[in-house]
């Protein structure tokens, strides 16, 4: 796609790929922080991790799997919280607590038969070695993810600000908020094994912690959010692949120093007040 | 469009909160018409609150039922939650929510627009309406978590108004309002029953009514108790000795 920007093919695809996901991540990352449902995106990631394995183990496309896996926990989150009455935050913590026991059982046995199972892509991410196939879905969930937010923005604006206000207000909110999760998990699961299981929190979080610094406005931020992580996602990439770096973890670490950043220079931090 | 009929008519209603072992309400049985200023009052635990998330759908009817502005309230919820305002007890906004006072009183108007349809005209002038009512046109572009707790009162009043409603169901209204607010609430309420919007308030500020007979319902473990007429000054006492006198039963 950025083929007559970037000649080189592997870097393309890096950059493509990085570009697709960060947007992806920081659009629904604004959602998950605002709602305070942060550890939502590192459960699912987790799920997904799980899912793959057991795919290895079955012979099984391990990036379908995964996908399966990631969609399960997020029908589940809420059922769960619901119906055994624990809260969100609990529930994914019993989901997070059964999806590593699943797939450590199934790292572990596969080395038991002598099957080699490299857990490191899935954990931290491989921009170099993804097929177009691979992107196109990225290009395509990124779309669905923008779609989503603004097809659905009133009532997603209405559930971050409070859900019980939102459904006095004759909102519909279940079905709003479980099609939300369904496109997280959705994201998670694609972006796996570009970004990694583990560093995937900082896309989903770290940019949408950085607009906050900065916009008074939810609409602000659903523009602000995915544009630093693309620019930083795009650096991150081009960069990491010139001095031989690791991509996906050089990028982490340039969102959470952009963060710092951020956070320093904020104007909601000053105090403009002068004494006449 | 406005809904011919009594605004509320429940008929022996239970509700209960899932995996609850009895029913926060028992029997409720009750009619009230167009432009009625109810007052609810009853000790802690006695399902004010229920009755008022009975009444909008929130909370199941597990018997009994119930039509709100000529909408069976079971498998309506929505549709009735459009037409009736509820103001929510104590709430109080973090510094950093990302909303504006304007933006939160249009989400009044969300479940009026329905799915996928963006505000319009009819919609902004129906919160600059609102926001004019409660005297908070100034301000409309201030982040809400920067207000005070009485400001964000008025705000969620005004969200609940946006949506021109039938109904409006009031939980502590008074509770985070200085005297000067809660004379100008009071005043609206009373221009807004005497348009024809019935108002039913949860509240234990007895001295913040209208200048006007209101009906008083007293709830005791889930049942009403009470369900007399009485004068504005006369409701304090009318709530103690009903108080009493269950106690004393």
């Amino acid at each position: 796609m950025l083929e007559f920007l970037i000649p080189n093919n592997i870097v393309c695809h890096a950059v493509e790929a990085m570009l697709f996901a960060s947007v992806a991540c920081a659009v629904l990352g604004v959602i998950i922080t605002q709602i305070q449902i942060s550890s939502i995106g590192f459960t699912m990631a987790h799920a997904a991790f799980a899912g793959a394995a057991v795919g290895m183990f079955l012979s099984l496309n391990s990036t379908i799997c995964a996908i399966i896996a990631g969609v399960c926990v997020a029908f589940l989150i809420g059922p769960l919280s619901d119906k055994a009455r624990v809260s969100a935050d609990t529930a994914l913590g019993l989901l997070f607590g059964i999806s590593m026991a699943v797939a450590i059982f199934f790292i572990a046995y596969m080395q038991t038969l002598g099957k080699g199972f490299s857990a490191m892509g899935l954990l931290f991410g491989d921009v170099i070695s993804l097929y177009r196939e691979e992107i196109y879905l990225l290009a395509i969930i990124c779309v669905v993810a923008v779609v989503f937010v603004v097809v659905l923005y009133k009532e997603i604006t209405g559930i971050i600000f409070n859900k019980k206000i939102a459904e006095s207000v004759g909102i519909r909110v279940k079905p709003v908020y479980y099609a939300m999760l369904f496109v997280i998990a959705l994201t998670v699961a694609l972006c796996i094994p570009i970004i990694g299981g583990l560093l995937l929190y900082v896309w989903l979080v770290t940019p949408a912690a950085i607009a906050l610094q900065f916009c008074y406005r939810l609409s602000a931020m659903f523009v602000v959010a995915p544009l630093v992580a693309a620019a930083i996602s795009v650096s991150g990439a081009l960069a990491g692949l010139e001095y031989s770096l690791p991509v996906a973890p050089l990028t982490a670490v340039l969102l959470s120093l952009v963060f710092i950043i951020a956070v320093v220079i904020s104007p909601k931090r000053r105090i403009t007040f002068r004494k006449s | 469009m406005t809904s011919v009929g009594p605004a509320i008519e429940i008929q022996g209603v239970y509700t209960a909160y899932e995996g609850a072992e009895r029913p926060t309400l028992t029997d409720v049985s009750l009619t009230i018409g167009r432009g009625e200023y109810v007052v609810i009052g009853g000790p802690n635990g006695a399902g004010k609150t229920t009755l008022l998330e009975t009444i909008n759908g929130m909370l199941p009817i597990t018997h009994g039922n119930a039509l709100v502005c000529g909408h069976n309230v079971r498998g309506n919820g929505v549709q009735v939650r459009c037409r009736v305002g509820y103001l929510l007890q104590n709430f109080s906004f973090d510094p950093l929510t990302p909303f504006t006072v304007e933006e939160v009183v249009m989400m009044g108007r969300f479940g009026k627009m329905g799915l996928f349809r963006k505000p319009g005209k009819e919609d902004h002038d129906a919160v600059k309406k609102a926001l004019a009512l409660l005297e908070i046109e100034d301000l409309a572009d201030r982040p809400i978590g920067h207000l005070s707790g009485g400001q964000q009162q008025k705000v969620l009043l005004a969200q609940n108004l946006a949506r021109d409603p039938e109904i409006l169901l009031l939980d502590e209204p008074f509770s985070n309002l200085d005297m000067f607010a809660r004379e100008a609430i009071n005043r609206l309420l009373t221009r807004l029953v005497i348009d024809g919007i019935t108002v039913i308030i949860v509240s234990h500020a007895f001295d913040d009514l209208p200048d006007r007979p209101v009906r008083v319902l007293v709830m005791q473990e889930g049942k009403i108790a009470l369900d007399r007429e009485c004068s504005p000054g006369e409701v304090e006492q009318v709530i103690r000795n009903a108080g009493n006198g269950t106690r004393n039963a």
